[in-house]
């Protein structure tokens, strides 16, 4: 039974490192990661079972893991060796009892709600974090009775999506996924939860000028969800929702999900400008200009140096930038944000959403399941690749946004020729 | 030998090939056989003594106006308004009309002992003009006489306390213009007609107006019923300027202006063949034909850019008629078609046009896409009196790089409009109604209008009306070789030859279409039958 | 260690200056700027050879490179013995190394100049480079301050000739301004030295005061970048005859007395210097400060003026086809 396996090795962490600066998303084959044979990973504990992953997504913290990209942080809370994959629509290996105490019968298809809260690491107690509901910041995240890893995907015990052994999941972490949707579908709710999660954090009032920058399966996911949760009144209407997008592709897929409009990033700031009627400071044909009033929301859904410094630029003064994208070690002049007054805030992953004037409290995958049922996110999924060509998915995944895709997945237990080849 | 005047050819076998201007480009195309040649007159003689023929002109007035001299008292308001950048095209070989005719008009005042004399230059919602650019309109000598004192200043449609608000007409249009100019006891007014558009009422009116004042005028509606702008009886445009007109010299601005007319020499000798008709190149024009498009071919777009806008013209005065202003500009305009009318009989199918390097609004610039398509369809396509070259539902075929590029100086909300409007829509009604309120009283437009270089936020949205008669008119307006997306982004077809441009315009025509080029610049005027 | 502990060492007392106790009250630098500067070194041997050096072989071609002269009554000089007191307008920077340059050569190398002292000697370093390359002696604008009268004095003793600016600086539009009272009136009389007077057309052109403009509200100042700073063009320099006070005089009639000499001189520059005694003895000598009217008047008369003498053939000052 092959999985794609990361261990840890400086020597290739570093290799890929320096291959990813040079031609990026190449670094697959000097990479950390290699197939191998392996057993499924034993339960442990009781309410755990065994789950056959059927699609699992490459997402871009998965990239800046294999690139050596990621920042240290993370270094303590994950366990190598490990099998990636965190985005997992499957099928139950056995009868199983999910979150909320579903009954899932034997090869029903779940979701896997990856985070491995205090419920899964058998803490008794649970923090107070989990104790909320908001397992996402579980103040427990290295301890218990399996061994660290914020998430299933980057934790030796619990296996992972890119797998055919497949893994173990907690009950907890076990969502149904309704006839309605298919696997491509249910592979996209895990980064839809996310983004769920990211609108509820910037508490968004009516009228308000929102900026999403970047238009990957976040940004893109982030647009879905921001629409459906204004459709359905859990979220105040904005006058306008601007996402930049670079490719024509994005651009299409960012309208279809109720943006304003969607533009090429250095247009992305002109419009800003624009709809919040500001006026700017230095040169614009430097590039440096400063908004002197710009949007009330950013999501910066890339996470780059650049990006945030381009967020800083085009936020209003007292105006909230949510981190969605995953950052790493970044370079950014913070004067404009003591001296505009801007929360920079991180929006991780999911928990418990609402209470506080976002409408009735609400399990974010549960949110995030109606977000993927109403905009049907998984044509979002552009292709399918078998574990074996992974070398070439990781390529691809890399260079989406330029080779006309936006989410790339490994189908470890289909045919080898049935596999899907890039789709609009 | 006297000038000849503008004529149709008619292409056979033996015609060379015809010269298409592309930006900063030229090519030659074969047109197919039986289409026609539109070429303007060659320039008239200059006026021998220009220095003598102002003064004249300005002691012997048209109309109901006295002599200059007589007009001139020591302890009166002067003010004397000036067209802007955007006239002559060319900028014209020094010394330019505008510092010609401003001196003598200095001189006499000077010799009245004015002292209250006030120079501005009348941009309506043009960018402002640089130093430089001062200069060469009125020389280092009136430059330097006025500028250090404040007294040389360039209207500022957005600045309330230097507005006054005149009424509105019997068909309820605001006036609002120049406070300065309309309280003084005299307001001089000094043109240059390049083409038959300019001039007349429309130069107070339009020239010294605000936004509030120009809305009137300036919307898609007023352009469709501009039929078009050269011929003022039948422009709705220049109706609502005559109205405006009066009713500013009702309200006692009186207003002394003073017209003048250029010939058709438009470029220099260097690009002599430019305005020689093919058959008639020298060997000499031939080589620097060949020459100047090696060149320019293995230059960078920027640095031909650079080499085109030094170009001078050396557009010489033809004639200046100076007093009250619809006495003046009916001899000017008849002066203008003397100079570029030529008579063509019929319409066509298919309309063929080479866009030059310059329009009135990138002096020194670049022309964006949105001033291609101004250029094509707002000024050539109206270049006529009758009826439009070209047949309703008839095609328009342009030649222009049309790069997707803009001058973030000059052109801020062009690029807005680019980006975010006609991402949209290119219909001018649905433009007008949509956004452009939102862009006039853009604050941050208004700002870089006011203090740095740029045009008016709702310019580039005057700049679509301009289009929108020909919008309507035309089955369809195809691009040769220019920036595919940009000409989409228009809601033109792009075409990469104009063989290709010939096969589309087929699909819209019908097979066996008929053929008119407008061979300009230099400019000329279609007298269509 | 780390560089950067050996620097830190390298920047310790006593390898830098020592820092002044706080309770210890610290008495203020000596000025030497100003009017109190000391140039008596630009005015020893070694200096003033330098100095020719300098004026004969750069500022001399340099000047009549730029700002080619016609010299007007210079033959007025060969009957005045140094030292000899210089009074002209003055509407440009270039005007002292123009008018120094074209000096005679027994007055060129041993002439001081009257410098506004808040201008020329304000920092130690433009002092020292006015000191030696004119050389410059501070003075006041203003008024006639006594410390500079009598070094003005002494040296004039010892055989120096002085030119001084009675305007009290540059002209703000090209016409002349009213001439200060005191300074070279005063120092004929106590030096009993003669006073000539100097007229300078054409520097303006040459090197304009560059005028502060008047931005329009909301103006950005950036219409400036096509502004002039050189231009060659010629300049007519004319020497009156030389000027004592009259018996009984006191230093401001004679004061008047220069001023109407320098516009007699004036007059002569722009017609010839028949003209100009005619009109000098009808009391019809134009006033060189300008008409009395507005300011672009002002300008367009001066123009006028200046270019119906420079070339009374081409009046307009462009190009004729």
């Amino acid at each position: 039974m092959k999985s794609l396996v990361i261990e840890r090795n400086v020597a290739r962490f570093a290799a890929a490192r320096v291959m990813a600066a040079v031609a990026p998303g190449r670094s697959a084959g000097i990479g950390p990661l290699r197939l191998a044979e392996q057993d499924p990973p034993a339960a442990p504990a009781a309410d755990w079972y065994p789950v056959l992953p059927s699609l699992s997504g490459i997402c871009g913290s998965d990239l800046a893991t294999l690139d050596g990209r990621s920042s240290r942080y993370f270094e303590d809370l994950v366990s190598f060796p490990f099998v990636p994959g965190h985005e997992i629509v499957g099928v139950a290996a056995q009868g199983a009892v999910g979150a909320g105490g579903a009954e899932i019968a034997a090869g029903a298809r779940v979701v896997i709600e990856p985070v491995l809260g205090c419920a899964a690491r058998g803490i008794e107690p649970p923090c107070r974090a989990c104790a909320t509901g908001n397992t996402g910041d579980c103040t427990r995240v290295a301890h218990g009775h399996v061994r660290p890893g914020l998430q299933t995907g980057f934790c030796t015990d619990t296996g992972g999506g890119w797998s055919e052994a497949g893994l173990v999941a907690h009950s907890s972490q076990l969502h149904p996924v309704p006839a309605g949707l298919s696997d491509e579908d249910a592979v996209t709710v895990e980064p839809v939860a996310c983004a769920t999660h990211a609108v509820h954090m910037a508490a968004l009032r009516a009228g308000e000028v929102v900026a999403v920058l970047g238009a990957g399966t976040l940004g893109l996911a982030l647009t879905a969800a921001l629409t459906h949760l204004v459709e359905v009144g859990r979220c105040a209407e904005p006058e306008v929702v601007l996402v930049g997008a670079r490719y024509p592709h994005q651009q299409r897929w960012a309208l279809e999900f109720g943006a304003t409009s969607a533009l090429p990033a250095d247009a992305l700031a002109r419009a800003v400008r624009r709809r919040s009627r500001s006026l700017a400071l230095g040169s614009p044909r430097l590039g440096t200009q400063q908004l002197t009033g710009g949007a009330d929301v950013v999501f910066d859904c890339v996470g780059s140096s650049e990006s945030i410094a381009q967020s800083l630029s085009m936020v209003r003064p007292r105006g909230r930038i949510v981190l969605v994208g995953m950052p790493g070690r970044v370079h950014v002049d913070l004067a404009a944000l003591w001296h505009r007054e801007i929360s920079l805030a991180g929006a991780y992953a999911y928990g418990t959403e609402g209470g506080a004037g976002g409408g009735a409290p609400a399990r974010t995958f549960d949110l995030a399941f109606d977000v993927v049922a109403r905009h049907r996110t998984g044509r979002l999924v552009s292709a399918t690749y078998p574990l074996e060509r992974f070398e070439e998915a990781i390529t691809h995944a890399g260079q989406a946004g330029r080779r006309g895709s936006v989410k790339i997945a490994f189908a470890p237990h289909a045919e080898r020729s049935a596999s899907k080849g890039p789709r609009r | 030998m006297s000038p000849r005047p503008g004529f149709v050819l008619e292409v056979d076998r033996s015609t060379p090939p015809t010269m298409f201007w592309h930006g900063e480009k030229f090519a030659l195309e074969r047109l197919p056989e039986g289409s026609r040649v539109v070429y303007a007159p060659e320039p008239s003689e200059p006026l021998a003594d220009p220095v003598a023929a102002i003064r004249h002109a300005l002691l012997h007035p048209l109309g109901d106006r006295a002599p200059l001299p007589d007009l001139l008292r020591a302890d009166m308001r002067l003010t004397i308004c000036f067209d802007d950048v955007s006239l002559p095209l060319p900028p014209m070989q020094p010394p330019d009309i505008r510092q010609m005719v401003i001196e003598e008009v200095l001189t006499m005042a000077a010799d009245a002992g004015v002292d209250d004399v006030v120079l501005v230059a009348a941009l309506a919602l043009h960018r402002r003009m640089t130093e430089a650019e001062l200069r060469h309109a009125l020389g280092d000598r009136v430059y330097d006489a006025f500028a250090p004192h404040g007294l040389l200043l360039q209207h500022d449609a957005e600045d309330p306390q230097n507005l006054v608000h005149l009424g509105q007409t019997d068909q309820g249009e605001d006036v609002e213009i120049n406070k300065r100019a309309a309280t003084s006891d005299l307001l001089v007014y000094v043109n240059i007609n390049l083409v038959a558009m300019d001039g007349g009422h429309k130069s107070v009116a339009t020239g010294l107006a605000s936004y509030r004042s120009l809305r009137h005028h300036h919307n898609p509606q007023t352009m469709r019923h501009s039929r078009s702008f050269m011929d003022a009886p039948a422009s709705e445009l220049h109706s609502s300027n005559w109205r405006m007109g009066r009713l500013i010299a009702a309200n006692g601005v009186k207003v002394f202006q003073i017209e003048t007319t250029l010939n058709n020499d438009t470029f220099p000798s260097s690009f002599a063949f430019l305005q020689r008709r093919e058959w008639e190149w020298s060997l000499r024009d031939r080589a620097t034909y060949g020459a100047t498009s090696a060149a320019l071919s293995a230059t960078p777009e920027s640095t031909a850019r650079r080499i085109f806008h030094s170009i001078r013209s050396p557009h010489a005065l033809s004639s200046v008629q100076a007093g009250e202003v619809e006495a003046v500009h009916e001899v000017t305009t008849a002066n203008v078609w003397a100079q570029q009318g030529v008579e063509v009989q019929g319409q066509t199918d298919i309309l063929t046009m080479g866009l030059p390097y310059i329009c009135p609004y990138n002096v020194d610039s670049i022309m964006n896409p949105i001033l291609v398509a101004c250029l094509g369809l707002g000024y050539f396509f109206n270049l006529y009196r009758g009826k439009p070259l070209v047949r309703e539902g008839g095609v328009l075929i342009m030649r222009h790089p049309t790069p997707w590029a803009f001058h973030p100086g000059h052109h801020p909300s062009y690029i807005d409009f680019f980006e975010q409007v006609l991402a949209e829509t290119t219909d001018p009604v649905a433009i007008h109604k949509q956004f452009e309120e939102s862009f006039a009283t853009d604050p941050w437009y208004i700002h870089l209008y006011r203090t740095a270089h740029a045009y008016h936020g709702v310019h580039p949205f005057y700049m679509w009306y301009w289009c929108a008669h020909a919008l309507e008119h035309l089955g369809r307006v195809v691009v040769v070789g220019g920036d595919t997306a940009a000409v989409r982004r228009l809601g033109f077809s792009p075409a990469s030859t104009l063989a290709d441009a010939l096969e589309m315009a087929g699909d819209v025509v019908g097979p066996s279409p008929t053929l008119t080029h407008l061979h300009a610049p230099p400019i000329l005027l279609a007298d269509v039958r | 260690m780390t560089a950067r502990s050996v620097l830190g060492r390298l920047r310790r007392f006593p390898l830098v200056a020592p820092p002044w106790p706080s309770s210890l009250p610290r008495p203020a630098p000596e000025r030497r700027v100003g009017l109190d500067y000391d140039h008596e070194w630009s005015r020893r041997y070694p200096v003033r050879l330098a100095r020719a050096v300098v004026v004969d072989n750069v500022t001399r071609p340099v000047a009549r490179l730029l700002a080619p002269p016609t010299i007007r009554g210079v033959e007025h000089l060969r009957h005045v013995g140094a030292p000899a007191i210089f009074v002209a307008n003055h509407t440009s920077h270039i005007d002292t190394p123009l008018l120094l340059s074209n000096l005679p050569v027994e007055f060129r190398h041993r002439t001081v100049v009257a410098a506004a002292s808040d201008y020329f000697f304000d920092r130690t370093w433009k002092a020292a480079l006015w000191s030696f390359l004119l050389p410059a002696i501070p003075i006041e604008r203003t008024r006639v301050n006594r410390r500079s009268a009598d070094m003005a004095a002494e040296l004039i003793g010892q055989g120096w000739s002085l030119i001084i600016f009675p305007e009290g600086g540059r002209s703000p539009d090209g016409w002349g301004q009213t001439f200060r009272p005191g300074g070279a009136a005063y120092l004929a009389l106590r030096t009993g030295r003669p006073v000539v007077p100097v007229h300078l057309r054409g520097a303006r052109t040459v090197v304009p005061r560059r005028p502060r403009h008047d931005t329009p509200p909301g103006g950005s100042g950036t219409e400036s970048a096509g502004g002039r700073r050189l231009v060659r063009a010629p300049v007519t320099l004319t020497f009156g005859a030389p000027m004592v006070p009259d018996d009984g005089e006191d230093a401001r009639r004679f004061g008047v007395r220069l001023e109407r000499a320098v516009e007699v001189l004036a007059d002569e520059s722009v017609s010839d210097w028949w003209q100009a005694r005619r009109r000098a003895g009808a009391g019809r000598t134009p006033s060189h400060r300008g008409p009395d009217a507005s300011p672009w008047r002002r300008a367009w008369e001066l123009d006028r003026s200046a270019s119906t003498v420079a070339s009374p053939s081409d009046a307009p000052s462009w190009p004729k086809r």
